[in-house]
């Protein structure tokens, strides 16, 4: 009896928790199969999600760094910042869409400077790295094994043959072709990898949906939890 | 005439799909329920993460990145709540920053909760920085100075009034950065955090892959790969949360997936095998 009166949505947070239940129910009754239930929450959640943002952009964004500066700080340079922005709308019109450039140059500018910061902290010591592995146990690498030296050996021949087969500026023939073969294969073992991970996060979502109506909406403690 | 009868290898290929989704419902149910509890082994990346937050001293400043939302709740969740656990444990201080809108109310309602349990103060010792929308400006903008670029924090305090970053001008201040992320924006840290700071990564399962070459290459100094990760490293924490409660479900469907593929498989062979022979 106790049981059934906490299961009830006799307050607040029960009701949310139902409502929680029956969203979920509903988006996962397309498994059965396609049906109206399912288009309704499904649009229901795309506009949930849509409005839902606008709150933490108003507030948080235009707000604090927009508003704010003008009305009380008086940064009155400010103002012209946001329609500058929405210059970009005007990408839709035939007459004024060369306007939309002026904005679509000063993105372009900036991201191609940021660039330059992203390669060389992000792919330099990556190269850095490459270069630096030791191939072979030798006093020099007194910390190195040898499972490190065939991981290295591998990383080093996966890496150049991977190489190879993006090179597309000559035709691969003979040796370099069969190097070719060889870096589509571990390619396709990466991605077999990634497809993998791809399956065990899935799964780890559907798991989160059915410990949520187990946990939360039946009350059963899951994992001994 | 008469229909001609189906083999046991058409039949495993006709079963409609629904059937294996009812299967792979109840196992999953059964397994999330089952009192048993299955050992990790940590894995490197998991360690050489605890290994980083081992090495903070009481005090230190670290700076969490949360950008997920209710989509990946499964996968982010237990890892930000293990990874809040830890700093709690070594007394760091640290702060909260979303770059995804629905983030900021999930991370600070989870945050809020995880501390309280433990008795951390808001404002002395965690904050929570809100939402900012593009995440290269709002980096640049933390390097040259912090309190100008955040402005205020969650509740409304300015910044340079909070106790917890006290002193701090810039990024530079930090010992740390944890990105707990379902995207890719942990390339967007290494690229223009400052080069003092230490960054650690938790994400999704479908990310993992991608992030080997920055741990080969020292970028990151540790991961937590989903809630697989995040088990492991509630074992290294002696704790259960949700890592430890999910992983029996997500083994034994992942068993339950390779047996279907399997049987898929052979089925397929045996019957083009059994086409062949009648001609």
């Amino acid at each position: 009896m106790d049981w059934l009166l906490e299961f009830l949505p006799r307050n607040l947070d029960r009701l949310s928790v139902w409502i929680g239940v029956l969203c979920t129910l509903a988006i996962y009754s397309l498994l059965y199969r396609e049906n109206p239930v399912y288009r309704f929450f499904e649009h229901m959640y795309i506009g949930l999600a849509a409005g839902y943002s606008l709150g933490p952009l108003g507030v948080d964004i235009l707000y604090r760094y927009w508003i704010e500066p003008i009305w009380i700080q008086g940064y009155w340079a400010w103002a012209f910042v946001v329609p500058y922005g929405m210059y970009l709308y005007f990408i839709f019109s035939e007459r004024y869409g060369w306007i939309s450039r002026i904005v679509i140059g000063t993105l372009i500018g900036a991201s191609a400077g940021l660039f330059f910061q992203e390669f060389s902290s992000r792919y330099l010591p990556q190269l850095n790295s490459t270069l630096q592995k030791p191939l072979w146990v030798s006093d020099a690498n007194p910390d190195m094994t040898y499972g490190m030296m065939i991981n290295n050996i591998l990383f080093v021949v996966i890496l150049l043959s991977v190489l190879t087969y993006f090179t597309f500026s000559y035709e691969q023939r003979g040796p370099v072709k069969r190097v070719a073969i060889w870096g589509r294969w571990f390619l396709m073992i990466g991605l077999g990898a990634i497809f993998g991970n791809t399956v065990m996060a899935r799964m780890a979502l559907l798991i989160g949906r059915i410990y949520y109506l187990l946990n939360d909406w039946l009350m059963i403690r899951v994992g001994g939890g | 005439m008469q229909a001609r009868t189906q083999t046991l290898w058409q039949r495993i290929l006709g079963i409609d799909r629904r059937w294996l989704y009812l299967i792979l419902f109840v196992n999953i149910v059964t397994f999330l329920v089952a009192p048993i509890r299955m050992p990790a082994s940590v894995s490197p990346p998991v360690q050489k993460f605890h290994d980083e937050i081992e090495k903070l001293q009481p005090g230190d400043l670290v700076m969490i990145s949360s950008n997920w939302s209710a989509s990946t709740l499964a996968e982010n969740q237990p890892q930000l709540e293990a990874v809040i656990t830890h700093l709690m444990r070594k007394q760091a201080r640290f702060t909260i920053i979303s770059i995804e809108a629905q983030s900021r109310d999930i991370s600070y309602r989870l945050a809020e909760r995880v501390t309280k349990e433990k008795g951390y103060q808001y404002g002395e010792q965690w904050a929570h920085f809100g939402f900012v929308p593009n995440l290269i400006v709002a980096i640049k903008g933390m390097v040259t100075d912090l309190p100008g670029t955040i402005k205020q924090d969650v509740r409304g305090t300015e910044v340079s009034k909070l106790p917890v970053v006290q002193g701090v001008k810039s990024l530079s201040d930090y010992k740390m950065v944890i990105d707990v992320t379902p995207s890719g924006t942990v390339p967007i840290w290494i690229s223009y955090s400052p080069k003092n700071v230490s960054i650690l990564y938790c994400p999704t399962s479908v990310m993992a892959a991608e992030a080997y070459t920055y741990l080969d290459s020292g970028q990151i100094k540790g991961m937590i790969t989903g809630a697989k990760g995040a088990q492991e490293y509630e074992q290294l924490l002696t704790v259960v949360g949700l890592g430890t409660r999910f992983m029996n479900a997500i083994s034994f469907s992942h068993v339950l997936i390779i047996v279907f593929i399997l049987l898929g498989n052979f089925a397929m062979f045996m019957n083009r095998l059994q086409q062949r022979r009648e001609g």
